[in-house]
């Protein structure tokens, strides 16, 4: 089982260490193979809104950068994990930037889902498992609410769990324990 | 005079905004005989290193209105820079500041507006964060067709209601206390159904695609599959 690991440089609290040595060793335990990459400001740029990875090189980034290497490994992963700090009650604005720059991997399309909302289809047959572990020192129970409204309201195939001190560490073991892991049929 | 800061934060560089184009209608509302109106782009204070002095203009701000673009159903990363940035710039400021207004208009090319409230509900933690007052938010849904059909007849009732939105977010700002408003929530009137405006959609970016060279089956290449 491939595992991409994806974090944030610009976070490295002592919350976050826990959480990576937590995260580190079930994955270890495991027997997954893991690729870790720590993303940072001056290597990731903003999208540009240029949809270019739609109608210039479809599939892929106009922007040649770290994103490249994130969207190939993240799409032969079985499992991409986020490890996002939770800031206004959604991701940091590195992981942000990661997240926006997915959308290499959808169509430009329009569908309607089973619930009467719209989503773009998939590019793919088939997709990561995608978990984000939202952390954060004294997160308000607002914030943390709206962190699993901002992922799991509008996607599907997408589990959210929260971090916040060693209190939390059992039930973060707990959910990743009854977790399945692997690929999963292509719909977002 | 009391100061308006109007904030664009769509990604785009050097291209049409439609974020923008809502921003100018909101200020082309607002009395210039009671507020000063200074405009903000965030792709600009970004790429020449303005933050700083946009920053500092920001945080003597009386009301400051954030328009912005749904991006994977949230702010667009180059939004949340900004605004995490600004946090820690003016959270170790001087503490006698005023309490700012903060409004948020959010547009996303899905027709349903509903879509975009997570997108508010950031806005408003962010004013939490630094202690501003979070009025109401504007959700746009179908934002890019607001402007491209915007004369034909039946988008008519969808511009008139953007029109009462700004104009009421324009009164709400000049009030002290103010009771607390509900969300507004626009979508277009489209008069087909769905599916045609999907098909629409479908066929102007295979149009745009032709343009770059591509043919239709080009869109649905898989670069980091090719086995599927």
């Amino acid at each position: 089982m491939k595992v991409l690991l994806i974090s944030d440089k610009e976070y490295l609290t002592k919350t976050y260490q826990g959480l990576k040595n937590l995260t580190g060793t079930f994955l270890e335990k495991k027997g997954f193979e893991t690729e870790i990459i720590e993303v940072e400001e001056k290597n990731l740029t903003f999208c540009k809104g240029c949809f270019g990875c739609w109608i210039k090189k479809p599939g892929e980034c106009v922007i040649n950068d770290m994103m490249t290497q994130i969207n190939r490994s993240s799409m032969n992963s079985d499992v991409v994990i986020y490890l996002s700090p939770i800031i206004f009650g959604q991701f940091s604005p590195n992981i942000k930037n990661t997240v926006d720059r997915n959308i290499p991997n959808m169509l430009p399309f329009f569908e309607t889902r089973p619930d009467g909302s719209t989503m773009h289809p998939p590019r793919y047959e088939t997709y990561p498992k995608v978990i984000i572990i939202g952390y954060g020192d004294m997160v308000s129970d607002e914030d943390i609410q709206l962190f699993i409204d901002v992922t799991k309201k509008h996607r599907r195939n997408i589990e959210v769990l929260i971090y916040q001190d060693q209190e939390t560490t059992a039930n973060l073991i707990e959910a990743l324990n009854i977790m399945e892991f692997g690929r999963v049929v292509g719909s977002l | 005079m009391k100061k308006v800061v109007l904030v664009s934060a769509s990604p785009k560089i050097n291209e049409h905004s439609v974020s923008k184009e809502f921003l100018e209608m909101t200020g082309n509302q607002i009395n210039a005989d009671l507020f000063s109106k200074t405009f903000i782009d965030v792709r600009k204070s970004i790429s020449t290193h303005k933050q700083a002095e946009d920053f500092a203009t920001l945080s003597k701000a009386d009301v400051i209105i954030i328009s912005f673009p749904l991006y994977v159903f949230c702010m667009p990363g180059i939004l949340t820079r900004f605004l995490v940035d600004y946090s820690n710039y003016y959270t170790v400021g001087p503490n006698n500041k005023s309490k700012v207004k903060v409004y948020a208009i959010v547009n996303c090319g899905f027709l349903e507006p509903e879509i975009n409230l997570e997108a508010v509900r950031v806005i408003k933690s962010f004013c939490q964060h630094i202690k501003a007052e979070f009025r109401f938010g504007v959700l746009i849904g179908g934002g890019a067709m607001m402007f491209a059909a915007k004369n034909a007849p039946f988008m008519k009732k969808s511009v008139q209601k953007l029109n009462d939105a700004f104009s009421s977010m324009a009164e709400d700002l000049k009030h002290e206390d103010s009771a607390k408003t509900d969300h507004i929530y626009i979508g277009v009137n489209f008069p087909f159904s769905r599916h045609i405006y999907y098909f629409m959609g479908g066929r102007g970016w295979i149009s745009l695609a032709r343009k770059n060279g591509l043919q239709k089956k080009d869109l649905y290449k898989k670069p980091y599959r090719l086995n599927e």
